[in-house]
């Protein structure tokens, strides 16, 4: 009895010590035999459906290694819900790898905490990888006059619709202005499928109609939100989707609903007739609903014309990092067409403007999303971002709701907008 | 009678100490500090520590980068949190969930705990049905109570089809249907856990006390009033403080049944702290709130305790 207990002992101590070694030999990622190693964090693994690790980890890494000698690349897959808190403990414990996949929103927010490196001033060669990719898109690494990453691959909301449903309102088509919703939920109105629906009221939500509309959210130079976000053009569209959801024409699930039946449910389920969502929704209904065909087609037009919200990731470099000049050749490599195109079938979009025929080459369903980007806005580059989708989310549902007026509900929500923006 | 000559004789004991050497007497008092040591040691890093961290933090406006200068704020945060109309409404979604969970929990735990303290066969498989939503992971019964409470989940299902109700209810879309959804997941994983102390404790309920009451002819109402509630005092106590503990610290189940939502209506305090901290960074901010709670839950448990104390001290 006794001796396991001291063996376990013994195994437990040199386990712990190791641990501490570990944790105090100065790991500065280069080795005795000169080899640089750069790490990088992302979540490429998508929660298990590890398509795109795949091929970062046994095709692009390894191309890079090759044309690299002496540089390794050390891949760590992090869940996205994980992702941002680890990021924020790593940054206060000073525990950064040297390259990030950051969540495009997520970028102002740690070049304001002063833990990411300038590429603008950093990179000879950044204008020139800059100009290669959609505005929209680079928009999101801009923080006080610097940008702070590079696109890294991209996404756009486009209206999908079920096709069963368009039949069932008499369309041919799908809706391709606000008129033409509006006329799509009239004619659907008693039967027992929704127009529309969404997951919540926050700006990767409400953006695409917003600026469709014709209306903004802020100032262009993000001091004031109050003048625009109460604008007439707002009113109107918000008050379109307040009509909507009044109806019965909005699913629940816009304010909040959690209960409500989800978009990627509802919609092959033919409760819902359209919904805003990504290029990812084929692969998820290939595989729960293979006989679902969706229909792609651009955000319904208002005043402004057909714009949708740019989402992705961008890749940022460290100010910790001790590899900067290895790691920005690895950046410039994600630029490269041989990177971008790779991960197009695993339904990642480029975000090199040029190579979206090729992209649509190797991927036909993608032509709507493509086309889309190139007139796709970024939502408010401000470290504090999440607070928006707060504000939109809380401030909105009381017009929702009917308890207030929408002119009302945005002068609110543009008043705390500004003191955001203020502080 | 038995119980006071005991303590009679062990004060008696204590001032006639034994002849035993003066030296073992001296080194005997550093032994069990030696033990409690490493308990004490990881306590003081894991729980200690971190607590004063906040209290640090909740002066300031924390930054959190290693080399970032934070600004000293005093109570300013604390000022904040009182004028802050969502604190309110978390700290009310909160209270709402103590009311309506510790109770049945109790009262549920304690009629299970009875039944199943009489001798049967299959007494060993029920504890254990009742225990199992005790052990089972918190999200998944958080994600498993989410779907029942949908808008086409089994509870609406259920009540249509019965026709108690049209069966079209949101539940999850209002703050109190929200909340009593979230109440109702908490009691039903809460009963288990009660119900085993509650068990504990009726095997100390003295059985000739109880026959003796049977002789007097109490029935079965007096023999548990008069009987068993005092001699189970203690483990009431335990449960209540714990369960009010407990419940101030309902973070998981509302995370995942409505996220807050909607409109940060069936906030907690710990998912409205848990926003602030790590959605939009206010830490010193979220350690405040963290500090008022922690102030708020020893206050009421020390209350709590004095309750329970002051009336053993009145029954002879």
């Amino acid at each position: 009895m006794k001796r396991p207990i001291r063996i376990l002992a013994a195994g437990s101590t040199v386990a712990a010590m190791a641990l501490i070694a570990a944790g105090c030999s100065a790991d500065d990622g280069g080795d005795s035999d000169g080899t640089v190693t750069i790490t990088f964090w992302g979540s490429y693994g998508n929660g298990g459906n590890s398509t795109q690790q795949d091929v970062l980890e046994s095709t692009l890494i390894p191309a890079f290694e090759k044309a690299n000698p002496g540089v390794q690349v050390e891949y760590l897959d992090v869940p996205y819900d994980d992702l941002l808190q680890k990021l924020t403990t790593s940054a206060a414990g000073d525990e950064l790898p040297d390259l990030v996949r950051a969540d495009l929103g997520w970028v102002p927010r740690f070049a304001d905490l002063g833990v990411l490196v300038p590429l603008s001033q950093e990179m000879d060669d950044f204008q020139e990888l800059a100009d290669a990719t959609y505005p929209g898109v680079l928009a999101t690494n801009l923080w006080e006059g610097e940008y702070y990453g590079l696109p890294l691959d991209t996404n756009t909301r486009v209206l999908i619709s079920n096709p069963a449903a368009l039949e069932a309102a008499g369309l041919s088509a799908p809706p391709a202005t606000f008129e033409e919703l509006q006329a799509m939920a009239e004619a659907l109105d008693g039967t027992d499928i929704t127009a529309f629906a969404d997951g919540g009221l926050g700006a990767w939500n409400l953006m695409p109609w917003i600026w469709s509309g014709g209306g903004d959210i802020t100032d262009a130079d993000l001091t004031t939100s109050t003048g625009y976000l109460d604008s007439a053009a707002n009113v109107k569209t918000i008050q379109m989707l307040v009509d909507l959801y009044q109806a019965g024409q909005a699913s629940s699930g816009l304010v909040g609903n959690e209960g409500a039946i989800s978009t990627s449910e509802g919609l092959p389920g033919g409760n819902y007739a359209t919904i805003l969502d990504g290029p990812w929704m084929t692969g998820i209904w290939a595989g729960q609903f293979p006989d679902f065909a969706p229909v792609y087609s651009p955000v319904p037009a208002g005043d402004g014309g057909s714009i949708s919200v740019v989402g992705g990731e961008d890749i940022v470099l460290t100010a910790s990092s001790k590899h900067k000049e290895e790691a920005m050749d690895f950046i410039r490599f994600t630029q490269s067409e041989e990177f971008q195109l790779a991960l197009v079938p695993t339904g990642q979009l480029t975000v090199i403007e040029s190579l979206g025929d090729k992209q649509i080459e190797l991927d036909p369903q993608l032509a709507v999303f493509t086309e889309q980007l190139a007139t796709a806005r970024n939502r408010l580059a401000i470290p504090n971002a999440s607070e928006v989708d707060t504000i939109l989310n809380t401030e909105l549902v009381p017009a929702f709701e009917g308890a207030i007026s929408v002119k009302e509900a945005l002068e609110n929500a543009a008043a705390k907008i500004d003191e955001l923006l203020a502080s | 009678m038995t119980i006071s000559s005991l303590q009679a004789r062990a004060a008696a004991d204590a001032v006639a100490p034994g002849p035993r050497p003066r030296t073992r007497r001296r080194r005997f008092p550093a032994t069990p500090y030696l033990f409690l040591l490493p308990g004490f040691v990881l306590f003081a890093v894991t729980v200690v520590y971190p607590i004063t961290q906040a209290v640090q933090m909740s002066l300031y406006d924390w930054r959190i980068i290693g080399g970032a200068t934070s600004e000293f704020l005093g109570l300013a945060n604390y000022a904040r949190a009182l004028g802050d109309d969502h604190f309110w409404l978390s700290f009310g979604n909160t209270v709402f969930y103590l009311i309506a969970t510790i109770p049945p929990q109790i009262v549920l735990g304690l009629v299970v705990a009875l039944l199943l303290h009489a001798r049967s066969p299959i007494r060993p498989f029920l504890r254990v049905l009742y225990y199992l939503p005790v052990v089972t992971s918190w999200v998944v019964v958080s994600l498993l109570f989410r779907f029942l409470f949908a808008d086409q989940g089994l509870i609406n299902w259920t009540l249509g089809t019965t026709g108690v109700t049209g069966g079209d209810t949101s539940w999850l879309a209002d703050r109190w249907s929200g909340m009593l959804a979230i109440s109702a997941l908490g009691v039903w994983k809460g009963v288990g856990w009660s119900m085993m102390i509650f068990l504990a404790a009726l095997q100390g309920v003295p059985q000739s006390l109880m026959e003796a009451a049977t002789v007097d002819g109490a029935n079965r109402w007096q023999r548990f009033r008069a009987v068993t509630l005092p001699a189970i005092r203690a483990a009431m106590a335990f449960v209540t403080v714990m369960l009010v503990i407990g419940a101030f610290n309902v973070f998981i189940s509302v995370y995942l049944m409505t996220g807050g939502g909607p409109a940060g209506r069936t906030d907690v305090l710990l998912t409205y702290m848990y926003r602030l901290a790590f959605g939009d960074l206010e830490f010193g901010y979220g350690s405040a709130i963290a500090v008022i709670l922690t102030l708020v839950v020893l206050v009421l448990s020390l209350a709590q305790l004095r309750l329970f104390r002051d009336r053993d001290g009145v029954t002879p």
